[in-house]
């Protein structure tokens, strides 16, 4: 055997795969660099941003609640809107699901339409239809919820279509095979097994939209992000702190309500029982529910226990449905106004084509790089930030309790404050432009996905780790050989799913002064040319659709 | 019940004395285990699940400390080592795992390799990063259990026998005097099964290694090991060479003992 033949046995061929991996890698890399250049970003720069921001926080202390009636209200207004907006998206996006999903379509070409539709509502963000609705219905609160039913869409529909198709096959067969009809056969093999997971995409969708509710008020789409907006402008600090303290509150405890009812609904009892963190409650519960289940034998009853998981969807199912009765009834929309209004937003629509993208083309196209430009340093600069501290937060590598949950605890704190309220203040301590608002991104980047990096280090495999630990390794070799490998496709996945949602957020940054393309979208509007704004709706479209496409390319690599 | 109790120390490649274990929930896995076993002995380690098998074996290479008594592997006493000592001991014990614990993103090559990381400073990631030398004896190694041509494949796209031998390889790296082996075959089939066993055994005779395998199949015990050693609720029930037991005598290990409360969990479990 020639001495070559012998090395290349010794290495591992390179694949295609790994050569375009490659190429993706080196191509993030100089975006990134280029986009540090092009924003004249700089170390020190960023030094004496933080300098600044910290400035204006210790003018925002102490929190001004005087005006707490006003916050309160404003609040249960943003919380209400949240609500009837995930009603309206699950509403809208129930039938759309059972269209796309493979198991329940009932011809390709509606699976089509529906998967199309679904992917189209995502690609709009949210201010921006609210934007369009307000000038369509004028401000208030229900252009906003419009705008998050039509906008959630995007997340609920394609989430509920999945869950459909992972229910089993053979419950489905069964069903068929004693004659049922379509319908019944999704009624009674399908949708069972695909319930929890919507009503956990449900809350899920809750949680995101009370963050995104905070801050449609910037566009007059109600809420209480207009009330901070107003306090910064008028340099009332203080409130403006009140405010923000208000939602930070509200925001935080949605958090980690809707995580705990997530996780008691996804999970099963026999799995609960076995884990030590729960185990008396755990025991508990399933002691009692062994009870009623015997008891409903021996009385031979002719309707299901009440057992543990039962009553829990139910409490929350009738929880949202009650929040719901009360938002439509308190919340202040003029139903007998705004509904006549309604056919306006088609003329809205309408107006937006054809797209007239000459106008402001120079601008346009600055605005455009400038927006990705941001999302490339946030995204960046975050990831740094985010690995660290997901190192930090995961249990199972930082094995020192107390760091790993005063990690938690600062990242969720970071979280409590939505990525444009923290825009909004960074603009105000600063001045406009990009780099306030790249700055802000970045910190909501970094504290969003270290959340993320540290539930995917705590999923990874502890078999091979205790397998590598056997051999004689050291707790750093250990971490490189077998909790790295394991790590990468997840932490890639995660980078593309971040590098889209900022992508997306920068794209409205404009708004509050943040530098990027949604200054302009704002302002077309404002001088009603809608032909400009239907071309800045297309580009941003384009923005969107190009990461979607470059993400598929990746994540197919990664299979 | 004691067979061996009169072979030189130097001889002696794994001498446990008084061993217990209580893990901080309150089980108690090993109660006063006592074991001598001389160099190049095959050992099969039978009982129930539970029984404090595996605890034994993870105490061995000090995966678990132990909360009484003493362990002694080649001359090294395991409960006192720590940090570089442990390392440097476990890396002349070979251990093999019910589940593989294989890296399945990574390649055979990669996996086998991961062998060699206690004699190699600093952390490795990717084959490209190991020297070309131990690259080359991480082949001999794939080749020795006979899946060379599998050197650049992902491990999960392998079977489980082949998975196993993986694992097997990646042991050989460290050129163990000591292997243990924590139900090596209870995921295999039986094909698979006898593969893996007879590939233990054979290189175990051919290197002198000393093997602790526990097991949960009798008649495969019986049929391949020297030695065997029952537990029950984590004390030595059962301890004869080989040729002196029936499967009867074996299967008294298995008795059942205070099942009630098992059966009750698990009917709580099935209607939750």
């Amino acid at each position: 055997m020639s001495p070559s033949a012998t090395r290349e046995r010794l290495s591992p061929p390179i694949t295609a795969t790994q050569v375009q991996l490659f190429i993706f890698t080196v191509a993030c890399v100089a975006a990134f660099v280029w986009s540090w250049i092009f924003l004249g970003m700089s170390f020190s720069g960023i030094t004496s941003s933080f300098g600044d921001v910290s400035r204006l926080v210790k003018r925002m202390v102490p929190p001004d609640f005087s005006n707490l009636s006003n916050i309160v209200d404003a609040t249960i207004e943003t919380v209400w809107m949240a609500v009837m907006g995930t009603a309206g998206a699950i509403v809208l996006s129930f039938p759309l699901a059972l269209g796309a999903a493979r198991n329940t379509s009932p011809h390709p070409t509606i699976r089509y339409i529906c998967r199309t539709v679904i992917s189209l509502t995502r690609a709009v963000p949210d201010l921006v239809l609210g934007a369009v609705f307000v000038s369509a219905l004028s401000i208030g609160p229900l252009p906003g919820v419009l705008a998050l039913a039509i906008h959630s869409i995007g997340m609920v529909g394609k989430l509920f279509a999945d869950a459909i198709e992972q229910a089993a096959e053979a419950p489905r067969e069964a069903t068929i095979s004693v004659g049922a009809t379509r319908r019944q056969t999704t009624r009674a093999s399908i949708l069972p097994q695909a319930m929890p997971s919507m009503i956990a995409t449900a809350l899920f969708r809750l949680e995101i939209n009370i963050r995104a509710s905070t801050v449609l008020g910037l566009v007059g789409a109600g809420g209480i992000g207009v009330l901070i907006q107003t306090s910064l402008r008028s340099l009332d600090y203080e409130s403006a702190l009140g405010a923000v303290a208000v939602i930070f509150v509200v925001v935080t405890a949605v958090e980690l309500l809707s995580v705990r009812i997530r996780s008691a609904i996804l999970g099963d009892a026999a799995a609960l029982a076995q884990s030590s963190r729960h185990g008396w409650f755990s025991q508990r519960i399933i002691a009692r529910d062994t009870r009623v289940n015997r008891k409903s034998f021996e009385t031979r009853a002719l309707s299901p226990p009440w057992t543990w998981d039962r009553m829990f969807s139910t409490a929350t199912i009738s929880g949202f449905l009650l929040a719901l009765a009360v938002a439509v009834l308190t919340i202040d929309i003029d139903w007998a106004r705004t509904v006549p209004l309604m056919p306006q937003i088609i003329t809205v629509f309408g107006d937006l084509f054809p797209p007239d993208f000459t106008t402001v083309r120079s601008e346009m196209v600055t605005g455009i790089v400038e927006s990705v430009v941001i999302a490339v340093i946030a995204t960046g600069l975050g990831l740094l930030i985010a690995v660290p501290l997901s190192l930090l937060a995961a249990r199972n590598i930082m094995t020192k309790r107390i760091l790993s949950t005063v990690t938690r605890l600062v990242m969720l704190a970071f979280r409590g404050i939505p990525e444009l309220i923290i825009a909004v203040i960074f603009v105000s301590a600063m001045g406009l432009g990009p780099v306030p608002g790249t700055l802000a991104l970045t910190v909501v980047t970094a504290s969003f996905s270290a959340k993320l990096f540290a539930e995917a280090l705590e999923e990874v495999d502890a078999a091979p780790r205790e397998a590598v630990l056997a051999v004689g390794a050291g707790k750093i070799q250990e971490f490189f050989a077998s909790v790295v490998p394991q790590f990468m496709p997840a932490f890639t996945g995660h980078f593309l799913y971040i590098l889209d949602v900022n992508l997306r957020s920068s794209t409205v940054l404009g708004i509050v002064g943040g530098g990027g393309i949604g200054f302009l979208l704002l302002n077309s509007m404002r001088v009603l040319e809608f032909q400009t704004t239907g071309a800045i709706v297309m580009a941003i479209f384009g923005i969107v659709l190009a990461i979607e496409l470059i993400g598929n390319w990746v994540r197919q690599l990664l299979r | 019940m004691q067979v061996i109790n009169t072979v030189a120390d130097s001889d002696v490649a794994v001498k446990v004395t008084s061993l217990s274990k209580r893990f901080p929930n309150g089980t108690l896995a090993l109660d006063n285990v006592s074991l001598e076993v001389p160099r190049g002995q095959v050992l099969a380690l039978i009982g129930l699940s539970g029984s404090g098998k595996s605890t034994l074996l993870r105490t061995l290479n000090g995966l678990h400390a132990p909360t009484g008594g003493k362990v002694v592997v080649q001359g090294t006493d395991v409960s006192t080592a720590n940090g570089k000592s442990l390392r440097k001991l476990r890396h002349h014990i070979g251990f093999v795992f019910q589940q593989f614990g294989l890296v399945g993103r990574a390649t055979c090559m990669e996996n086998v390799l991961v062998g060699s990381l206690g004699s190699l400073r600093g952390p490795r990631l990717g084959v490209r990063s190991y020297p070309v030398a131990l690259r080359r004896k991480a082949l001999e190694q794939l080749e020795r259990v006979g899946l060379s041509e599998q050197a650049f494949q992902r491990a999960d796209t392998l079977s489980g026998g082949q998975m196993q031998r993986v694992a097997i390889a990646r042991s050989l790296m460290q050129e163990p005097s000591v292997l243990l082996a924590d139900e090596p075959v209870a995921s295999l089939d039986p094909e698979s099964a006898n593969q893996v066993l007879d590939l233990i055994l054979r290189i175990a005779r051919e290197d002198g290694m000393t093997v602790i395998c526990t097991l949960h199949q009798v008649e495969l015990a019986l049929g391949w090991s020297d030695r065997i050693v029952g537990l029950r609720a984590g004390q030595v029930v059962l301890d004869q060479m080989n040729a002196q037991l029936s499967q009867d005598q074996v299967m008294e290990v298995y008795r059942a003992t205070g099942t009630p409360m098992q059966f009750e969990t698990e009917s709580a479990l099935q209607s939750a």
